[in-house]
């Protein structure tokens, strides 16, 4: 059939999806360029995240903050994660960060970059401490569990972890008030079962939106005490910090790809089904 | 990261804005020469630092400090992951069966230890677990979801029964509640997909000093 016999429904349902991806890319510039905000509503796994922090950590207290994302998540993990190290930070927590991802170094750059305020306030080995990337993520997770020392017996600068004030007394998974795990995949899974169960720590989940609903059952049955999902979970994040960052901004272009994706659908949809009776 | 000012960040910048546009020559374009270099190139960097990483974490940074130490039992991984090599000779293939034995079944002993409490036992309970006093219609109409759906989707998959009658309607209705939950999954993951395609947006601006960095 040639392209003038097609009618105006077929034409719309045969629409080059190249088109499509350009309008895209294209339209997700916009909010970077004219910010558009819409009104952000706190989700309870994520005001569970937040409260259950405040409530549970106090200054003194040391957490672990788990980087289990690359440099291409950063704009879905990273605006939450930030906005945790700050609220650990106000909390008066001394942080441990270290990661399972290979390129970890740069997120650990990138997280000190974005909450430079707040991280200028601490000392280096006092108030925080970096260990760097441990490989062989579920066996390094459960030797975390039992000793830090046995997989980390310096920090990521050569330093001695017994050297390091914060890490004197700071061994095991029982001297760790709280994990918050940053993921793109399952190894929030492994501090679930290696951490949580055994030692009972709590645990929360920083997820990009695809982990969503994987570990939406975690949460709901008490797994874990919080969780933010996506750029979604980063905005309300910052909202309840009183901070609107980068995830607010995106939001924006996060609804302009769902009003598009919508679009698409609805066009395909009533190309399909006002050409299906002509095919019949 | 602030906008660099030294020669070899702004080159590196733009070298990494134009693979960039490479990459999505693919899908904006079509496949052609240069989607192909980019891709390639992209491979071979990931896997050159993957284990650049990994070699100098695990022999400098976590054998090395306790062998020094004289804790010589740190030397046993090192061997067997050595004996992972054999793999290429077909002559003693054999040898590297040990460390994969070990690593599978310490794999599977950790993935065991702390599976049946989160993955099982809790959530059991939180399906059978009705609302609190006073909870809302929302949260009834979970309850009840969740407990039919669980019970039907998992009906589906019982294979020893014809799906007839009574079991025939709740399978069915289990595939509709797995599709929907497929699809939810999907819908997620097209989430993803779109914030880190804003990512790309927002960089490509960066770099061209449109938007702040």
């Amino acid at each position: 059939m040639s392209e003038e016999e097609l009618t105006f429904w077929e034409k719309l349902a045969r629409i080059d999806r190249r088109v499509f991806y350009w309008i895209l890319f294209i339209g997700l510039m916009i909010p970077f360029i004219r910010p558009i905000m819409f009104p952000i509503s706190i989700s309870p796994s994520t005001r569970d995240l937040y409260e259950g922090i405040k409530e549970m950590v106090e200054p003194g207290d040391v957490v672990v903050m788990n980087i289990a994302f690359g440099v291409s998540a950063w704009p879905e993990c990273m605006p939450a994660f930030v906005s945790c190290a700050k609220l650990f930070i106000r909390e008066g927590a001394k942080i441990i960060i270290w990661g399972s991802y290979y390129d970890v170094d740069l997120t650990y750059e990138e997280l000190l970059r974005r909450a430079k305020e707040d991280f200028a306030k601490l000392k280096y080995g006092e108030d925080y401490v970096y260990l760097g990337y441990y490989p062989n993520m579920e066996a390094s997770v459960a030797q975390l569990g039992s000793s830090i020392r046995s997989i980390f017996s310096t920090d990521k600068y050569g330093t001695p972890l017994d050297e390091l004030p914060m890490m004197k007394n700071v061994d095991k998974a029982t001297d760790i008030k709280l994990v918050v795990s940053g993921d793109t995949g399952d190894c929030c899974d492994y501090y679930i079962r290696q951490w949580r169960i055994p030692y009972g720590v709590p645990v929360a989940e920083i997820g990009i939106a695809m982990l969503g609903s994987s570990y939406m059952p975690f949460y709901k049955s008490g797994v874990l005490f919080g969780m933010s999902v996506g750029v979604r979970g980063g905005a309300e994040l910052e909202k309840l910090i009183g901070e609107p960052g980068e995830a607010t901004i995106r939001m924006g272009a996060i609804n302009i790809s769902h009003i598009l994706v919508i679009i698409a659908v609805v066009l395909a949809n009533i190309g399909y089904f006002a050409s299906r009776g002509k095919r019949r | 990261m602030p906008y660099p000012t030294d020669p070899a960040g702004i080159a590196g910048l733009w070298i990494s804005w134009l693979l960039m546009l490479m990459i999505y020559s693919y899908p904006l374009y079509k496949e052609n020469p240069v989607y192909r270099f980019a891709e390639h190139t992209y491979i071979g960097l990931m896997l050159a630092i993957m284990l650049i990483t990994t070699t100098i974490t695990t022999t400098i940074r976590m054998v090395g400090p306790p062998l020094m130490q004289g804790k010589v039992w740190y030397v046993i991984p090192v061997i067997l992951g050595f004996m992972m090599f054999f793999l290429l000779t077909p002559r003693y293939r054999w040898l590297s069966r040990y460390p994969i034995a070990i690593l599978v079944g310490a794999g599977f002993g950790l993935g065991m230890r702390g599976v049946l409490i989160p993955n099982i036992t809790k959530q059991v309970i939180s399906t059978i677990t009705p609302p609190a006093v006073g909870a809302g219609a929302v949260d009834w109409w979970n309850y009840i979801y969740i407990a039919i759906g669980t019970i039907c989707a998992v009906m589906y998959f019982v294979l020893t029964w014809e799906h007839r009658g009574a079991m025939g309607y709740a399978t069915r209705l289990g595939r509709w509640i797995i599709m929907i939950g497929l699809g939810a999954y999907f819908g997620n993951t097209v989430l993803f997909r779109m914030a880190m395609l804003s990512g790309r947006a927002q960089f490509f601006l960066q770099v061209l000093r449109i938007a702040p960095m």
